[in-house]
């Protein structure tokens, strides 16, 4: 088994380095544009803040955009939370269907292994690669932040981390049941479903009716805005959450023991 | 007498709706290089997939090297040798590294062997898989199915794509392995590699196994089952 896991790392190396390195390098030089635009932002946060639903939307009716904490959560929580999300679909969603979309199954399944642990390594292999690319991002952004030489609560900022390596891990979740049953790369599914997740929970703050039904998606324990401004995190979010993850990877596991691999 | 290597016993396999193999029993004695003919969709490889696990076979059971194919399925593939007739590996690998990942999940160090192996087959380990035709494929895929030195080799349509040259030298090392004894399993439509190297054969035609009383069968008897096949 900790052979295919090497085998999955290496192959998936590549993809890890250019997504943590792209949403990774775009936070950091979101962070590095703050100080330039200090100044104007002091207005802008005041018209930002005005903006009714939409303001609301995007956490700016709760936090200012001209302190760091504010800018970071508002700007680079969004895209933080829809790079990782992506990443996080498009790693899960191909990695058991590509055996069959690349007829190496036959290969792979005729080693002696049985499949369960097959898809074992496979999923440790997602788990790490999510791991290492928030880590990664962790550290471009605190570069970020020591070059600056702001205030940043270090606490608020690791839950929201944390919270969304949690969010990228249900996404993960839910793509790698997808992709125990079909036997084509989905990569639009996944990036779809990322992108539906994320459309969610915007309409979810900007519709009074959706409001209380936020907690179904998983940017909603997620969000930048709540987190910095210390709204406590809704538990049946995070229970929601777990089930997602653990039934699409328990999904991933039934289905795949039981059906025809194709050639 | 020699012990029964691969025991089919009643094997139905399905897709839905669609036949895939009816009722087909068979037996392969230890040593033996058993030829499998019949048609494309004849149901051969769908036999050696239900065989390997790759299937969840609808009736009958399947005993490989004593062992139950489905209760015993990661034992079984410890001591087989698979050769797929699509011989497809990771494309961003190297040759080296697909050979010696095969070794390293079974736990082996088969370097001499698959040295060896590469060797007398000509395989360039440095090349990447993506830069090999499919007859260089079919040569990494050999070395794969044989560097480990199982008791139990199956071939499924290994030749096609082969030159003859290297064609020779895969019967050359089956007939070695044999004689260290292993059993073989080898898929064919080739009449003529059945009728030199194989000592038992069976044909297959609609999903339904017949076996043949010798493997040298002239080829007007062979086509018959391919004609028959046409017109049905």
């Amino acid at each position: 088994m900790r052979s295919v896991l090497k085998r999955e790392l290496l192959l998936n190396i590549k993809s890890l380095l250019i997504w943590s390195l792209s949403v990774g390098l775009m936070g950091f030089a979101c962070i590095l544009l703050y100080q330039s635009m200090e100044g104007e932002m002091k207005d802008m946060a005041d018209a930002f803040s005005n903006m009714g639903a939409f303001s609301e939307a995007f956490g700016m009716s709760t936090l200012s955009i001209a302190t760091l904490k504010g800018y970071f959560a508002t700007e680079v929580g969004a895209v933080h939370g829809l790079g990782s999300a992506m990443f996080a679909a498009i790693t899960a969603i191909g990695i058991i269907s590509k055996e069959e979309d690349a007829h190496t199954g036959e290969f792979t399944f005729s080693l002696p292994l049985s499949r369960s642990k097959i898809i074992a390594a496979k999923g440790i292999c997602v788990a790490i690669m999510l791991i290492v690319f928030t880590a990664i991002c962790i550290a471009f952004y605190y570069i970020g932040f020591e070059i600056l030489g702001e205030e940043m609560p270090m606490d608020q900022f690791m839950k929201f981390m944390g919270m969304q390596l949690l969010m990228n891990a249900e996404i993960a979740g839910i793509c790698f049941g997808v992709s125990a049953i079909s036997g084509k790369n989905r990569m639009g599914l996944g990036l779809g479903i990322a992108l539906v997740c994320y459309a969610y929970d915007v309409m979810g703050r900007v519709v009074p009716d959706l409001k209380d039904y936020l907690f179904i998606g998983p940017y909603s324990y997620s969000n930048a805005s709540e987190i910095f401004t210390g709204v406590a995190t809704e538990g049946k979010a995070i229970v929601l959450a777990a089930v997602f993850l653990i039934g699409g990877v328990a999904f991933a596991f039934l289905r795949f023991n039981k059906r025809d691999l194709a050639s | 007498m020699k012990e029964n290597v691969i025991e089919i016993r009643h094997l139905t396999k399905n897709y839905g709706k669609s036949r895939g193999v009816i009722d087909v029993s068979l037996n392969v004695k230890q040593g033996d290089i058993f030829g499998f003919l019949g048609p494309n969709g004849a149901g051969k490889s769908t036999t050696i997939r239900s065989m390997l696990g790759f299937l969840k076979i609808n009736e009958g059971s399947i005993n490989i090297l004593g062992m139950d194919s489905v209760r015993d399925h990661e034992k079984i593939l410890r001591e087989v040798g698979y050769m797929p007739s699509e011989a497809w590996f990771y494309d961003s690998m190297k040759v080296k590294d697909v050979i010696k990942y095969a070794a390293d999940v079974r736990g082996l160090d088969c370097s001499n062997e698959a040295g060896m192996l590469c060797e007398r087959l000509k395989v360039d380990t440095n090349k990447k898989i993506k830069q090999l035709s499919l007859g260089n494929r079919k040569k990494v895929s050999i070395v794969c199915a044989m560097q480990h030195k199982p008791k139990l080799f199956i071939f499924d349509e290994p030749t096609g794509g082969l030159d003859p040259l290297m064609q020779k030298k895969f019967f050359e090392l089956i007939n070695e392995y044999v004689d260290k004894g292993a059993t073989c399993l080898l898929s064919t439509h080739v009449l003529s590699e059945v009728d030199k190297y194989c000592k038992n054969a069976a044909i297959m035609r609609d999903g339904r196994l017949t076996m043949l009383d010798t493997p040298h069968i002239d080829d007007e008897t062979f086509l018959s089952f391919y004609e028959d096949d046409e017109e049905a």
